[in-house]
């Protein structure tokens, strides 16, 4: 089953999806990211200063999707590619973030390894291009 | 004021195919290349545009660029252009100038040019001229075998040291049937007169390069590099040639051996290629060539060396080779 992310939804994410905008939590100085309503480390700060991320990060954890576990939306995706990486980045300023990797090492993903974001088709719903970050070995 | 480039940025993907995957799958290439670059599914111009952009904005405040400008043949939608994408993707002013370049291959130099235009309208000191290029066809179409994909950007600064623009001549006019694309349709189509292709783009390059050459009083042999619009490298040599540039002049920035046609960016990122060697005082001419549409000579000379000038040898070298079948997948064609 797809999760859907009406336009508008997705619209309001443009910053964060498309050139990964954090948010630094005016009560503790830790970075939100995605930017959230009350802050996520000290569940007091409700005020933010946005922050552009590095884009950098670490492995933190990664899993393989085969070809028949997709979502519909990235169904074509996995058609082509037969299965593909998804891993958990833990950025340079700190909060962990969950995305698909491109360029695989052949010699397979390892824990810890360095990574960086790059600018890609996410997928296609309703003739728009659904734009974002997935990661590359840095 | 001086205009130059001061700084460029290169993207090429990762995947290529060799020209020997075609023969082995079909018998013949149509296309002269070694290899080619080949776009990953989740890939089009606009993440190519992005990549090049942040490759040519490294190091530099991008909260003053006031001017984008963008040339592809090939962007996803028909209607709706692509600067917002390239704003929020590079988190540029929100009050930048912008122009979209298409329809032809000579968008690329033409992107260029609006932007020195552009540069006049603004308080800011930056334009960026992004050229993202994938032409495309149906892979029955043989001059589809040729087809590669590349991003260049480039940075202008308003009388700052680097490569400074010194003029342009254009040659235009009406030539029918050669490269052009009906709406709705994914093919590319040609008369295919070879002959008569072949025919107008050497008058229409020659009489762009020619022209500029003498609006700038200078001989061909004044420049270290000349750069030519490489549809296919056969063609491109042998008018350089017939113009009087020696190998040495052209060797350099030939690209279409390693990346196939890249459409619009061909001298753009042949440009990119020359400019990792280039040394002060170099002279460079680089010509466009838009099938029907004519050519666009333009003159630079290289005032101090770019602390930037984009990563095309890195880009190069990184690269993973897939066969015809995957070639097809990431086409969607099977
Ligand atoms: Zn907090």
């Amino acid at each position: 089953m797809g999760a859907h992310i009406s336009i508008p939804m997705y619209q309001r994410a443009v910053p964060q999806r498309y050139r990964l905008v954090g948010q630094r939590c005016g009560a503790c100085g830790k970075i939100n990211f995605p930017p959230k309503a009350v802050c996520k480390y000290c569940y007091q700060g409700t005020s933010f200063e946005d922050v552009q991320l590095s884009g950098r990060g670490t492995v933190y954890s990664y899993t393989v999707i085969a070809g028949g576990g997709a979502p519909p939306e990235f169904a074509a995706e996995a058609r082509c590619k037969g299965s593909y990486p998804v891993i958990i980045v833990e950025l340079a300023e700190g909060p962990r973030v969950i995305a698909q990797m491109v360029n695989p090492p052949e010699e397979g993903i390892a824990i810890g390894m360095p990574v960086k974001a790059v600018f890609r088709k996410i997928y296609e719903e309703e003739g728009v291009i659904r734009y974002g970050f997935k990661f590359s070995p840095a | 004021m001086t205009k130059s480039i001061i700084s460029g940025g290169v993207y090429l993907p990762t995947l290529r195919i060799k020209r020997d995957e075609y023969l082995s799958a079909l018998g013949s290439c149509s296309a002269a290349m070694r290899e080619k670059t080949v776009m990953d599914i989740d890939e089009d111009v606009i993440t190519m545009a992005v990549a090049a952009a942040r490759d040519a904005l490294a190091d530099l405040d991008v909260s003053r660029v006031g001017v984008l400008t963008l040339a592809s043949t090939n962007f996803p939608y028909q209607e709706k252009a692509l600067a917002g994408t390239l704003v929020e993707a590079l988190g540029l002013d929100k009050h930048v100038l912008t122009s979209q370049h298409g329809n032809s291959t000579i968008a690329g130099t033409e992107a260029l040019l609006a932007a020195l235009g552009l540069l006049e309208q603004t308080e800011q000191q930056y334009a960026l001229v992004v050229v993202s290029d994938a032409p495309t066809s149906g892979p029955d179409v043989d001059m589809e075998h040729g087809f590669g994909a590349a991003a260049c950007a480039f940075v202008l600064a308003k009388d700052e040291p680097g490569l400074a623009f010194e003029g342009v001549y254009a040659q235009s006019g009406e030539t029918m049937g050669l490269r052009y694309r009906l709406p709705g349709e994914t093919d590319i189509r040609d008369i295919g007169v070879k002959a008569f292709a072949t025919l107008d783009y050497n008058e229409m390059v020659k009489a762009a390069v020619t022209g500029l050459v003498s609006k700038l009083n200078r001989n061909l042999a004044d420049y270290r590099h000349i750069v030519m619009h490489q549809a296919d490298a056969k063609t491109a040599a042998a008018l350089a040639k017939k113009m009087g540039c020696s190998d040495v002049q052209t060797k350099e920035g030939s690209v279409f051996a390693d990346t196939g046609d890249i459409g619009a960016c061909s001298s753009l990122l042949g440009l990119c290629r020359v400019l990792e060697s280039a040394a002060s005082g170099d002279c460079l001419l680089i010509s466009s060539y838009g099938s029907g549409s004519g050519s666009q000579a333009l003159s630079f000379r290289l005032q101090a060396p770019l602390k930037n000038s984009g990563s095309f040898q890195a880009r190069l070298e990184d690269k993973k080779y897939i066969g015809y079948i995957q070639y097809l997948k990431q086409k969607r064609s099977i």
